[in-house]
């Protein structure tokens, strides 16, 4: 909290000196910017903004900014110190963005991964899930035991389908799968991502997925354990230089740019904006070079399917654990669906709270 | 199966050994009477500390010294404050541990989400070869041999030896030993940043040899459960050792648990360790014997000199 107020006050001070652009920009992360992670990635998107526009933005960043009154107070003070356009990086801050937004009608926001919209407030969230389809294949095929890890942070729909599109992946290309998951119930608490990590290896697990791990805590055991990983975020290639097999990673740059374009323009409206393989907002990079080059095609060929919409990552027939049939042969999960799943496909072995 | 023991045995050791390091120096620092609530903080300064030591190409043992020197020094301020100052404890030590949280994240920032190569292990010849208790309990680094054995030692010192006994009767009652020339406040202050020392270590254990990287919130609560495990041991060095591996295996079983994919809610499972500590606490605080026998009479109380 302290460093909170501190940087508001380095805030201010910049703001200050910034007045002169057409635009001032406040970003407000929820963890520190550090070399890979969550607030890394939204921290590229500033970069990116201010490469295309120059002289024509200012910006003001805040981090390690905790969700409640602490991130009121700091996104208040922005735009008391004249910033336009905000960037909220963190669910928590949804209800005091939304807030603000009434209050001030002619400043914009957007909003990581939220449900809300309103005119000046709009909303931004990856389609993950179709970047770990192509991991779950890729773990599918790599994989000796035959028994798939997860360590996961909390069972939201954004979470649980990443963990259905995983074991669907797996499963069409290596039907003898198991996909086990482990939920460790915190965002944060590296030690125990590790345990969860090293309970899954005790279980036979030789592919681990890391859902939304902000530092390489689980990369790191992986590496050196010995087992393959596929990590959230950024590319931990160098945490694991021989054991990465892919990481699935989120690139904000183009959506940043263009809803401060928007704004710059006058044009910008509150929109919800859901963006995956296709729009580049979901990359997957940092192939392992162990992967075969047919393996690699058929990989490719799925992305490229994604890409252009002639595939889906949640294409029917699909039974959920107790055995109800949710998608038809034929029939694609609705979006709607997809963003409030809760249920987990048959042949995951775990369980979601009832 | 064989793999699953061996995981539980290894990862026990390696989740208790930090609490139990830690809750040593508390109690120490309890046993003359001060309670400091600031664990979490000087965990947290220690693993900063002793991880840019690893980082920056240091040994690992001078890593965990330097951490334990550091929280050391956040207990000095906490001790001063409290002891010379007579400030309230509780009060002191929350606001002394918040200092301590900032602070690491502060010095830990340009560190933030790096890691370190593990510290090397020492397998103990002969016995590591066993299967199961092998590589479960015998392919460690050092300190986590070391950690029950500080037990045995803080055990034998407290109950077995002059030192001892000048430890718990400024604990006891700080009035008395006064009275026959016992520096009450010197030998709280010593207590109270050997606490400190402890619970650098055990920080540093967390950030360089289980989790190998820095992360601002790293300690994720371990200090309050250091506090708990204390009381959960009834001040007793050989009840708090088993508290700490208890709370580590019951960490481990509530994950292992679920990657059987058995029908239990993993939130009920995440929280078992806790509600194991807490009815602990609430069935020993039953037995009032058992507490009173071993609880410090004056914890909490300031204390000045009547002289």
């Amino acid at each position: 909290m302290k460093r909170a107020l501190l940087a508001t006050i380095a805030a201010m001070g910049l703001a200050g000196a910034a007045a002169a652009q057409d635009l001032t920009v406040g970003y407000i992360y929820p963890a520190p910017v550090a070399d890979v992670g969550w607030a890394k990635q939204l921290d590229l998107g500033r970069e990116a903004v201010e490469a295309a526009y120059g002289d024509r933005v200012a910006s003001v960043v805040v981090d390690s900014v905790p969700e409640g009154p602490d991130a009121a107070r700091v996104m208040n003070q922005m735009v008391s110190d004249g910033a336009g356009f905000l960037m909220l990086g963190s669910f928590g801050y949804m209800n005091d963005g939304i807030k603000l937004g009434r209050k001030h009608p002619d400043i914009g926001m957007i909003h990581a991964s939220g449900f809300k919209q309103t005119d000046n407030f709009g909303t931004f969230t990856a389609r993950n899930y179709e970047g770990f389809y192509l991991g779950g294949m890729a773990a599918g095929m790599k994989t000796e035991s035959n028994i798939i890890g997860l360590v996961g942070a909390f069972p939201i729909p954004e979470l649980v389908a990443e963990v259905n599109a995983i074991t669907l992946a797996a499963k069409s290309v290596n039907p003898e799968v198991q996909v086990k998951i482990v939920w460790i119930n915190t965002w944060f608490d590296p030690p125990k991502a590790q345990e969860a990590a090293r309970a899954l290896i005790s279980q036979g697990a030789d592919v681990l997925f890391s859902l939304h791990q902000d530092t390489p805590s689980v990369v790191t055991v992986a590496e050196n354990e010995g087992v393959w990983v596929v990590n959230t975020g950024s590319d931990m290639r160098e945490y694991a230089p021989t054991k990465l097999l892919v990481s699935v990673t989120n690139d904000w740059t183009d959506y940043f740019v263009r809803e401060v374009g928007k704004k710059l323009d006058g044009t910008f409206s509150g929109a919800d904006e859901r963006g995956g393989l296709a729009s580049g907002m979901v990359k997957v990079v940092a192939w392992s070079d162990t992967l075969t080059d047919a393996q690699m095609a058929q990989i490719k060929a799925k992305e490229a399917a994604f890409i252009d919409g002639s595939d889906h990552a949640f294409t029917g027939p699909i039974t959920d654990q107790d055995g109800t049939e949710r998608v038809a042969a034929g029939e694609i999960l609705p979006d709607a669906e997809i963003f409030r799943i809760n249920w987990l496909v048959d042949s995951v072995d775990g369980t979601l709270p009832k | 199966m064989i793999e699953t023991l061996t995981f539980l045995l290894g990862g026990t050791l390696l989740a208790g050994t930090p609490l139990l390091i830690a809750a040593l120096g508390e109690l120490v620092a309890e046993k003359t009477g001060i309670l400091n609530l600031s664990v979490e903080g000087m965990m947290a300064v220690g693993a900063i500390v002793a991880f840019m030591v690893v980082s920056g190409g240091g040994g690992y043992w001078i890593a965990l010294a330097a951490g334990g020197l550091a929280a050391l020094a956040v207990a000095a301020v906490f001790a001063v404050v409290v002891i010379f100052t007579l400030a309230n404890q509780v009060a002191a030590g929350l606001a002394v541990g918040i200092l301590g949280l900032g602070l690491a994240g502060l010095i830990g920032h340009p560190f933030e989400a790096q890691t370190v190569a593990p510290m090397p292990k020492l397998p103990i010849p002969g016995l590591a070869e066993l299967p199961v208790l092998g590589p479960g309990v015998f392919d460690h680094v050092p300190v986590v041999y070391l950690a029950p054995l500080m037990a045995l030692v803080t055990w034998l010192v407290l109950t077995r030896t002059r030192l001892g006994l000048l430890l718990r009767s400024v604990g006891e009652n700080p009035e008395a030993a006064n009275s026959i020339g016992v520096r009450v406040r010197l030998i709280r202050f010593c207590a109270t940043v050997y606490g400190g020392f402890c619970a650098g270590v055990a920080g540093g254990f967390i950030s360089v040899v289980s989790a190998t990287l820095w992360a601002d919130g790293i300690i994720a609560g371990r200090g309050w459960i250091v506090v708990a495990l204390v009381v959960f041991g009834t001040w007793r060095a050989g009840r708090i050792a088993i508290g700490a591996y208890l709370f580590g295996m019951a960490t481990l079983s509530g994950l292992l648990v679920q990657t059987t994919g058995v029908a239990i809610p993993s939130q009920l499972l995440t929280s078992i360790p806790y509600i194991v500590t807490i009815v602990a606490i609430a069935v020993l605080s039953m037995n009032p014997k058992l507490t009173w026998l071993n609880a410090p009479v004056s914890l909490g109380q300031p204390y000045l000199p009547s002289k």
